[in-house]
């Protein structure tokens, strides 16, 4: 049998997608525990940010779109380590791998998740951005804003889960996985933050377009880099 | 097993190999810079139960973890079923089941859950009456909706033997099967393993219990500092290391 022969066909990876994005919200709902406490580290991070940045609400507003992606990157830090650790309880990971399951479909699987996940921040995220930084969004610069929140979780999140899997089993995960996630992410970061900004201060240029490309190129990058590199990062 | 032909569907075959199950080839696996397993040549024959045995440390893990895929080899090469099993990696585990000491459970989810997820990623068309039956078989019909993290050793590995079940394999790969299990447990391993046997399926055994194990295996191999050191008949292999293995 050739390896083509072997690969499954694309019903057989949706389906496997479908069961690892299902059993992880299932896990996520149980405990609730990796919810709340990234909900809340991405409000303490906004909190701080405006404490650091002071009064000037002119300064808060155009600081606000940094300050909303750094606010999910360091949350996402915490959500996608969690995201691995419940594979490591009892080695639970090892025995999907022992299942005939394409490790393509565990990495999209997980992937996809973590990025429902990260894509849920965005509308506590962006109250407590009106809140702490005084920003007025009209209805269809929200709708942009929802689109590319879920464009900049998606960036972040193949990635993170990449680089979660790689440093799951190794006793300083919480050290590793910022150490390699971030200097990563930096054109995500950038163009994320170019786009929102555009959003929320406007954009006399017409330059939205271009930065949101730049991002869904990225994005694009890391997914399809993600899927190649993942089984290798899986294997012992 | 009542309603386990049902769960899933068996693959298609591809066990025209010669008669052979598996086969290594200079097989080796180092941890750091310490060998667990080294120049490991064995072929197992189709339908054939050969025990595993050795003392602590010896490799006998090492070598099922590979066979199963979980590790990769430092060295040498393993055929399952005739196809070599980097290459075709979903196609062997299509048709093998490893029980280990470790559960490979998710904590937080239930029996039945668990069985659903297993199932479903087996592409079988799970139902939860079918899936009950198993539960029961194992003893866990009661627990079906307790989540895991509440379950002792002996729950867990029953839970294990259910998902081993899920599928007729045509390999199992048995680490310390009868480990953390009661005398009701066992008699179910061995008579799962025996059932197995008896419709072909190739066993690797892996265990201290020499002469519980050789009731149910012929050949014997025991593992000394990750290499085989002797081979024979199993009952001859329980009498002459049943004190050291």
């Amino acid at each position: 049998m050739s390896a083509t022969a072997e690969r499954p066909a694309a019903r057989g990876l949706a389906r496997e997608i479908g069961a690892v994005i299902a059993k992880d919200l299932l896990l996520e709902w149980r405990s609730r525990a990796r919810l709340l406490a990234t909900v809340l580290f991405g409000i303490v991070a906004l909190a701080l940010f405006s404490f650091a940045a002071g009064a000037d609400v002119a300064v808060l507003e155009r600081g606000a779109a940094g300050f909303l992606v750094l606010a999910l990157l360091l949350s996402s830090t915490l959500g996608l380590a969690e995201s691995f650790r419940v594979e490591q309880d009892d080695s639970a990971m090892e025995g999907l791998l022992l299942l005939p399951i394409d490790p393509h479909a565990l990495f999209y699987g997980k992937a996809l998740g973590n990025t429902l996940f990260l894509s849920l921040l965005g509308p506590v995220l962006a109250v407590a951005a009106v809140v702490f930084y005084a920003v007025e969004v009209g209805p269809r610069a929200l709708v942009q804003l929802v689109l590319l929140w879920v464009l900049a979780a998606a960036g972040l999140s193949a990635p993170g889960t990449l680089y979660a899997a790689m440093t799951s089993r190794a006793r300083s995960q919480d050290v590793l996985l910022p150490l390699i996630h971030y200097p990563l992410v930096v054109p995500v970061l950038l163009a994320a933050v170019k786009s929102i900004d555009l959003i929320l201060n406007g954009d006399p240029m017409g330059q939205l377009g271009s930065w949101t490309a730049l991002l869904a190129g990225f994005a694009l990058v890391y997914w399809s880099l993600g899927g190649v590199l993942f089984p290798l990062a899986v294997e012992e | 097993m009542g309603g386990r032909g049902a769960v899933l569907a068996c693959p298609g075959d591809m066990s025209r190999s010669g008669g052979v199950a598996i086969r290594t080839r200079h097989l080796g696996r180092r941890f750091g810079p310490s060998w667990a397993l080294a120049h490991c040549d064995l072929e197992v024959a189709v339908g054939e139960s050969l025990l595993v045995a050795g003392a602590n440390g010896s490799g006998k893990t090492t070598l099922l973890r590979l066979l199963a895929g979980l590790l990769r080899p430092t060295t040498g090469s393993i055929e399952i079923f005739g196809l070599e099993a980097r290459a075709h990696r979903l196609a062997c585990r299509r048709r093998l089941s490893l029980v280990s000491h470790q559960a490979f459970l998710y904590e937080r989810l239930t029996a039945l859950e668990s069985l659903r997820l297993w199932a479903r990623i087996r592409g079988g068309r799970a139902n939860d009456a079918a899936l009950g039956a198993l539960l029961e078989e194992v003893g866990l019909a009661e627990r079906r909706d307790s989540l895991v993290e509440a379950f002792s050793a002996g729950m867990r590995k029953r839970l294990t033997l259910a998902r081993a079940r899920l599928e007729e394999p045509d390999l199992l790969l048995l680490d310390e099967p009868f480990s953390a299990l009661d005398v009701p447990g066992r008699r179910l391993v061995e008579r799962w393993i025996a059932e197995g046997a008896a419709r072909g399926a190739t066993v690797l055994l892996a265990s201290h219990q020499l002469e519980q194990a050789a009731v149910v295996c012929r050949r014997a191999i025991v593992l000394r500092r990750g290499q085989i050191e002797w081979e024979g008949a199993a009952a001859e292999a329980a009498a002459r290391f049943e004190a050291t293995a």
